[in-house]
Order: C-alpha cells, then structure tokens, then sequence
C-alpha cells in the first residue's frame, strides 16, 4: 500500500501519481512494495538476494520501466545492487530515483549500485532524480554509483539530478564505450545549508568513432559544499566534451575538476568549466522584463537546472 | 512623457599619469520624449548614448538630476519598477543564459503562457518560431539570432517607451529595413514611444528627431539634413580623444 508520504515522494522522483503503467518495481524501506513485468521487460530479485535484474529483449521499443524506491523508515540505510540487460536494438527509458523522507533525528540513506549493459544498437534513456523532504533532523544520504557499459553503436542518455533535501551525496558514475557508441551525461544538483554533495566520472573511450559528453549543473546556497570531479580517458579514436558549470550563491564552495587522458592521438578531447555568481546582465535583462531580484535569481537557477 | 533635468552621470576614473579623479559621461543633459515620437540618438563613440539609454532603464544610477515619466519622478525606480512603469530597454550586448530559452523569457515579458501569442510574437522579428521557441538563449545562438530574440522581449513587454540600444548590431543587411518598419509599427499602432541608440542611417532616417550627443552633451536636436554637417565632422579620426587626450594615444591611419 501506498501512502501519502509514498504518494508524495513518487511525484517527486518519479514524476508519478501512483502506480505506474508497464513494468516496474517499487522498494520500500529495503523491502519490495510491488512488481509487475511486461512481455518485453522482465524483473527478477538477483541471486544474491540485494537487489533486481531487468532484462529487456532485444528489439523492445518504446517502453518504458520504473524502479523508483522509497526510504522512510527511521534510522534505515538501504543498500541496493541492480542490473540492467538491455538487449540488441531496443528503445527504452528508464525512470529510477530515490526519496527518502526524514521524520526523526535518525540518520537514513540509500545506496543504489546501477549496471547498465546496453546492446548493440540499443538506446537508452535513464532518469534518476533524488530528493529527501521531512521534518526530522536526522542526515539524509544518497551515495549512487552507475556503472554503465556500451556495445558497438549502443547510445545512453543519462539525466541524473539531486533537487533538494539530501545532507551528503557522493555518486560515482563509470562509462565504458564500445565502437561507435555514445553516451550524454546530465547531472544537476542542487545544495543549501550544510550540504555536501561530490560527484566523480570515469568515462573511457575505448571503441573507435565513440563519443561522450558529460554536462554538469551546479548550484550551490547557504553554507553548502559542492565537488566536481570528470575524467575522459580516450583510448581510441573518438570524441569527447566535458562542460561543467556552478553556480555560487551565499557562502557555497566548489571545487571543479574537468580532466582529459588522450591515450590515442586520434582522440579529440574538450572541456569547459565555469564557477561564478548569477552573470549580472542576466540579472538585468530579467529585471528589466519587470521580475524582482528574488524573482530574477530563482527563474536564472530554474532555468539553469531544468 | 519622460523628462530628463540636469541630468549628470560621473564614474570614477584614471588618468594616464595614474592618478584617480572622476570622469563625467553624462554632463547636464535636459530633455523631453514626447509620448508616441520616435527618436533617434546618436554620436561619436564614448560620447555617452549608451549611458543615458542605461540612466533612463536605471541600469546606471544618476549622480546627480532627475528623471521625470508621466509626471512622476522614477529617479530612484529600481529597474524592475521602470519595467512596472512601461519602459522597456533592448541590450546591445543581450544577456546568454544556459537553459532559459526563448520561450521562457518572452512569456515572462508577455506575461502568459500561451503559445500561440509566444509564437507570434517570434515571428515578428524575422526568425521561425518552431526553430526557436525552445532553444536556450545561450552562446550557440549567432548575435543576429540573439539581437532578434532581445528585439521580440522588448515588443513582447507592448511597453509606453521602448529603447533600443545598437539594434542592428550583427543583424544581417536585408533585415535591417523589416527591422525599422517593425519598430515604426510599434509607434504607430501601440503609440510606443521610441528610443533607438544607433549609427545606422535608416534608424536615423525613420526617426522623427535626431539628437547627436557628444561630449555627454545633447549638441544638436533636428532632423537628419540638418544633421549632416555635423555627422561628417565626426567622421574624422577621434582617436585620442576618445582615449582620454593625447597621452599613449597613437593613431596609425
């Protein structure tokens, strides 16, 4: 059952208004809430007993799966440990994210371990939002890794965003590229207060004609500590661009560090990097539209984390 | 409409030598836009436009004067209050965001949502609104596409006085005339007073009164014919004066 701190922390994650359509699996407090499977999209709890393998058939398009999970059990820290087969020339997205609602001074937290093994031709969209709300005082902490490995010609689209709430994260994304495979990274992240939030990259370019852009969105309030740390380590022929941007409000930190490995010399390589307050002609301009400054900030921050 | 009195802007400065003192860029200036009149301001570079453009939004903070609009005095008006008031300002150098788009920043001046008025408003400035209605204002638009996108939140806004700061800056030649006739549009069905800052002689041309500041000082008010001799006068090299006298100046024409 589902109720109204689910309901809420699925809108949120999820973008869902309650059980979703298609396959999905939803993991409550550790323990599975429900699970259902489609023709193309088949679920299992792994043989180790910690976590989901989702295989999808080759050749399954437009269909979609949600494993979101929800951590609202005080003083739980859920460790979970899922594959992904996506086979040969499918389409598919998936929507994964956690919510963690914090109602006591307990800590609580999730540690998701995603491996995505994308087939040949396949695509796919993964969205991964985390959010923690409640009143409690307790330390809310996502710690997610995905590790996400592409066959010739395969592309990943990757949307990864932390929108408020969560204490301490610290996310490990790894990419292996085949032949002619692509992937797009977009993180965004969100930190107020005391927050902490790193976020490393390993992104090898192993396959020839491969290509990987990793774009990265920061913005940091209050007392808030953010670290950005991206490698593209090209061992082929390829393509790939970095592009990593915070912004500074109040007394945020960040330290950002874009890093390029050519280990062939038909790589092309390319970052840029910026951390700085909200542009003042950006200011202006909105001011000028009529919005306040209040107004003008949160619609640059809106925009710039959409 | 909007009355400027003994307007004066002063910055702080460094002479050649290296001592500081203060420069003024704005030197006295009294004027009257009358309401529905499209006006045209031009002159030597760094003789000030830009700044009195930039004083009358509240972009820059006079030193000393005032600015009178319908009567009332919006000399210490926030720039967000100026908008509130009708007065709309199109930058000459626009603002890039990353991720706001087009869309974003016209329903934000034409305060709605709907599409439809989004995507007229696009197309009237000369660019495709499926192209454009949600591309990010960002630096992978061309300064013709952005100088467009500027021009349609400035119109979006349907604001009493509307001031253009170099609006053919990186617009192609053949749009510059739709440009104007957009513009004398404006003023004709909106009663939109007009302020256009340029060199470009059709801006000079279409306006109803020429004002050529040099010196931060209004030099002359008329039309275009009577401003020609002047005009040509400043065609000849400025150089040193426009870099603060003849110290370091070299001139190498």
């Amino acid at each position: 059952m589902l109720d109204a701190i689910d309901k809420e922390l699925l809108k949120t994650v999820a973008e869902l208004e309650g059980i979703p359509k298609g396959a999905y699996n939803i993991r409550k407090n550790g323990k599975l809430l429900g699970r259902e499977v489609s023709a193309n999209i088949n679920i299992e709890t792994n043989p180790e007993g910690n976590g989901i393998i989702i295989n999808i058939k080759p050749g399954t398009k437009g269909e979609s799966v949600h494993i979101p999970v929800i951590v609202s059990q005080a003083g739980l820290n859920d460790v979970v440990y899922n594959t992904f087969i996506i086979g040969d020339d499918s389409d598919v997205t998936i929507v994964a994210g956690c919510g963690i609602h914090c109602g006591t001074s307990k800590e609580q937290g999730h540690e998701g371990i995603h491996e995505f093994r994308i087939g040949k031709n396949a695509k796919m969209k993964y969205v991964e939002k985390h959010v923690a709300l409640g009143d409690g005082k307790g330390k809310r902490s996502l710690n997610p890794t995905t590790k996400v490995f592409l066959e010739q010609g395969a592309h990943a689209e990757m949307e990864l965003s932390q929108i408020g709430g969560v204490d301490a994260a610290d996310r490990l994304n790894e990419a292996e590229l085949g032949p002619e495979s692509s992937i797009n990274i977009t993180e965004r992240v969100l930190t107020d207060g005391n927050q902490k939030a790193i976020s490393r990259n390993q992104i090898f370019l192993k396959g020839n004609d491969c290509k990987a852009n990793m774009v990265s969105r920061s913005v940091i309030k209050g007392d808030s500590i953010q670290d950005f740390y991206a490698t593209l380590d090209a061992r082929a022929k390829c393509f790939g661009h970095i592009e990593c941007d915070a912004i500074i409000m109040d007394n945020g930190r960040n330290e950002t560090v874009p890093s390029l490995k050519a280990g062939h010399s038909d790589a092309e390589l390319t970052h840029e990097a910026s951390i700085g307050k909200i542009a003042n002609d950006q200011l202006m301009k909105l001011m000028s539209l009529g919005l306040t400054y209040e107004e003008a900030v949160n619609r640059i921050i809106q925009g710039f984390l959409k | 409409m909007l009355e400027l009195k003994n307007l004066k802007f002063t910055s702080e400065n460094i002479d050649p030598a290296g001592k500081p003192g203060i420069r003024t860029i704005i030197n006295d200036i009294n004027f009257t836009f009358e309401k529905g009149k499209f006006y045209a301001i031009t002159g030597p570079n760094g003789s000030g436009k830009t700044t009195l453009a930039k004083l009358i939004m509240g972009i820059n903070e006079v030193t000393s004067g005032s600015i009178l609009f319908e009567g009332r005095d919006i000399t210490k008006f926030s720039i967000t209050d100026r908008a509130h008031a009708g007065i709309a300002y199109s930058f000459q150098n626009p603002a890039r965001f990353k991720g706001t788009t087009c869309r974003d920043l016209i329903s934000i001046a034409a305060k709605t949502d709907n599409e439809e008025k989004i995507t007229r408003l696009i197309s009237r400035v000369g660019i495709c609104p499926l192209d454009f209605l949600d591309k990010p204002v960002d630096s992978k638009l061309s300064g013709g596409e952005i100088k467009k996108i500027e021009l349609a939140t400035t119109i979006a806004l349907d604001p009493k006085i509307a001031i253009y700061d170099e609006p053919d800056t990186g617009i192609d030649l053949w749009t510059i005339e739709p440009m104007v006739k957009l513009l004398k549009r404006e003023q004709c069905e909106h009663g939109t007073t007009t302020i256009v800052v340029s060199h470009n002689k059709v801006f000079l041309e279409a306006a109803d009164l020429l004002l050529i500041i040099n010196e931060g000082k209004i030099i002359y008010t008329g039309d275009l014919n009577g401003a020609m001799t002047l005009l040509n006068d400043f065609s000849i090299c400025n150089y040193a004066d426009i870099f603060e006298g003849e110290y370091n100046a070299r001139c190498y024409r």
